[in-house]
């Protein structure tokens, strides 16, 4: 809207048109390279793999162990049989992994291959080049992700019997949502490092860098910062309560820490909090009741927001920093 | 000499003594021969007991005896002025007699029988027995006053007979059932209570609707009567009635049923579930209903909430609810201000003055406030700000 209505402003900065002309065309280019491009063929393997594998060992496990749960399609993705973790535990760096190999090239790519200027060239402008690149890998990973949904809802259809219900179709679409966003930081990030640094291959080392620090590295520097930050001197509980809670501030800045949250809000309908919880908080309280969904898209909220602002805002520097780029050179 | 004439004196004095003394033992001895324990005469009639009082239908048997106190004779026995209806023999050696030899010093017993036919009334009948023999007549006036039987009667008695309790109480009386009469009898137990009331009958701890009962016994009864709970405060009669052949005996029982409050905590609806937001407050509504029989008074409303939690009343105090009735009650429930969304108990209770305290748990679903919701897309806004920012900024052909 408001780039519609400020006409003036563009005429100052001598645009001519929509710059969303060419978006829809570049979107569907490059989804097409995505889709058919083999590096996305072995991903989707990959996950298709880790899919079948990890529901089918949460299914006998559910079969087993679970009497009568109302979600317990919802436990496919969160029941784990040793030795294969839970499929949300694949999903934390799987996705990751996609959206780096997705975007990891898509600027340096076209430099090194010389087609920048050609594409150029066309009656497209930057912002409609750089926004459907994004676009593109978002939905080749929304399309990857929810064949994947639906992969596991029908084969826990099958192998439990159950159909799902409407509460559980709704907080696994979310869950979907949130999934598709945790991978759209990376996918942001990812063509940050691509606008950035000419060499594909450094792009995607930095990505890989950036990622395996906030998987291992963030929640170690976290609990060494933490007390730093907030020394306990005296050992009084406020002391102890306020250092816990600098630590989780801080591992939350990693985008992991809030999708694990989301997940566990949207997936396991009885947890009341993802923070610190006092004791005196649940005196009275019926534990073991589940949360309607709405109370439960509340608790991660600010962490569903986040993963959404954060994905944007990576977006918009890489816009600015590519903007400012010579293309020509 | 002198000597010798006084001990010849004296022995004569003593040997006419000596002499003296049998006489005077026999002059003795003739006079009681002379001089009898009784002197009859003749002939003489008795018995010991001429007066005799028989039950109607009962055979009399009356002893007599016969005597004479000079010759040995026949005496012939009859019964003059036999009353109508009578039937009169004299038996002696277990046969049927007509005559009897009497001797001097001894006495004759024969036996009267007098058997009545059923037409006998009751009433005093005499008969004159009379011995005849060639010698003299005797004669005995006899008198036989026939009562009619007992008739069959029976009496039921209490102790206690009004008793005060509460509708779920037992009302226990002890009654004395008493067989005053003749016959041994069946008796059957009814009772006659007002709706609202079971009687049953317990002796020895068995439940019994009938009750033999010899002649003259007397059995310990409990009368136990139960109420409905609901039965409204009264007083209520019961009549118990003893029902044996043709006799019968009622018994006017009193229960004085005091009543009861009987408060039911719940919701208009019945749902015992409700929402609130955290740290604001919601109310409510909790209905308390009085299922008893007598008005509660006042009652006191109380809960038990989680910790940080207030629950406020509206009316913190409910000065009466009739019998049957119910009050509505506010609750203004505000859960704490870090309270995390999910389902909470909430107990409410209500304590009447007189009565016991009832309560019901709430279960309250804690919503959090969608406020934060509205940061989270004022985020969401302002990155979206910063990309319209940056293309308009820095777009460029």
């Amino acid at each position: 809207m408001a780039l519609r209505s400020d006409q003036s402003q563009e005429r100052m900065h001598g645009r001519e048109g929509s710059p969303w002309t060419g978006l829809w065309a570049v979107v569907a280019k490059e989804m097409a390279d995505h889709l058919t491009g083999m590096r996305m063929r072995i991903l989707e393997i990959l996950i298709v793999l880790t899919a079948i594998g990890t529901v089918y060992a949460a299914t006998q496990n559910l079969r087993e162990t679970v009497g009568q749960d109302p979600f317990i399609l919802l436990r496919l993705f969160t029941t784990a049989r040793e030795p294969l973790p839970a499929f949300v535990g694949f999903l934390g760096f799987l996705v990751p992994l996609i959206a780096i190999a997705l975007a990891f090239d898509s600027v340096n790519g076209e430099f090194s291959r010389r087609t920048m200027s050609r594409v150029l060239a066309q009656p497209i402008y930057r912002d409609a080049l750089l926004l459907g690149k994004f676009l593109a890998g978002i939905f080749t990973l929304a399309l990857v992700l929810a064949t994947i949904w639906l992969l596991i809802m029908g084969a826990g259809m099958i192998g439990l019997g159950v159909p799902p219900s409407g509460e559980e179709v709704a907080r696994s679409l979310w869950f979907l949502l949130a999934t598709i966003f945790y991978g759209g930081i990376w996918l942001a990030v990812a063509m940050l490092f691509s606008i950035i640094f000419r060499q594909p291959a450094t792009a995607a080392l930095a990505s890989i860098a950036a990622w395996l620090f906030f998987t291992v590295f963030w929640g170690i520097l976290a609990g060494v910062l933490a007390p730093i930050l907030q020394p306990v001197r005296y050992g009084f509980p406020e002391e102890i309560i306020a250092q816990a809670q600098t630590e989780l501030t801080l591992t939350r800045l990693s985008p992991n820490t809030l999708y694990t949250e989301v997940m566990i809000a949207l997936l396991q309908p009885t947890v009341r909090s993802v923070g610190l919880v006092l004791p005196i908080q649940l005196h009275g309280a019926v534990l073991g009741t589940p949360l309607p969904l709405s109370q439960s898209v509340l608790l991660v909220w600010p962490q569903l927001t986040g993963l959404i602002a954060a994905t944007i805002l990576l977006f918009a520097l890489g816009y600015v920093l590519f903007q400012r780029q010579e293309i020509r050179a | 000499m002198k000597h010798i004439t006084k001990y010849t004196i004296a022995i004569i004095v003593i040997l006419t003594m000596l002499a003296a003394v049998p006489q005077l033992a026999l002059a003795q001895t003739g006079t009681e021969e002379e001089k009898p324990a009784f002197e009859v005469g003749e002939l003489a009639l008795t018995t010991t007991f001429p007066n005799q009082t028989v039950e109607m239908g009962e055979n009399v048997s009356i002893d007599l005896k016969l005597r004479t106190s000079t010759e040995p004779q026949t005496v012939q026995l009859a019964v003059n002025d036999l009353p109508e209806g009578w039937e009169a023999s004299f038996r002696g050696g277990a046969k049927v007699i007509s005559a009897a030899y009497v001797e001097p010093g001894t006495d004759t017993n024969i036996t009267l029988r007098l058997e009545p036919s059923d037409t006998v009334k009751a009433g005093t009948y005499r008969f004159l027995v009379t011995a005849k023999s060639s010698r003299a007549t005797a004669t005995l006036p006899l008198e036989i006053t026939v009562q009619e039987k007992l008739p069959p009667s029976l009496t039921l008695t209490v102790d206690l007979p009004t008793l005060r309790g509460k509708p779920n109480t037992t009302f226990r009386y002890n009654a004395t059932l008493k067989n005053e009469g003749d016959e041994n009898l069946a008796v059957n137990l009814v009772a006659d209570a007002p709706p609202g009331f079971i009687v049953t009958f317990k002796m020895t701890g068995q439940e019994v609707t009938s009750v033999p009962l010899d002649a003259n016994q007397s059995k310990s009864l409990s009368i136990e009567a139960r109420a409905y709970p609901d039965l409204a405060a009264g007083s209520y009669p019961i009549t118990v009635r003893a029902e044996g052949g043709e006799a019968s005996a009622t018994l006017n029982l009193t229960a004085e049923v005091t009543g009861e409050s009987d408060l039911t905590v719940t919701a208009p609806d019945g749902r015992l579930s409700g929402t609130a937001y955290a740290g604001s407050e919601t109310p409510l509504k909790v209905i308390i209903r009085n299922n008893g029989s007598a008005p509660a008074r006042a009652i006191t409303l109380s809960s038990s909430e989680p910790a940080g939690w207030s629950v406020d009343f509206v009316p913190k105090e409910i000065d009466e609810i009739p019998a049957g009735q119910q009050a509505e009650v506010t609750a203004k429930i505000r859960p704490s201000d870090k309270a995390l969304a999910g389902d909470y108990m909430v107990t409410v209770r209500a304590q009447p003055t007189d009565g016991t305290t009832k309560s019901a748990d709430f279960r309250i679903t804690v919503l959090t406030s969608t406020l934060w919701g509205v940061v989270g897309v004022v985020l969401i806004a302002v990155a979206v700000g910063v990309v319209a920012v940056a293309v308009l900024r820095f777009g460029r052909r």
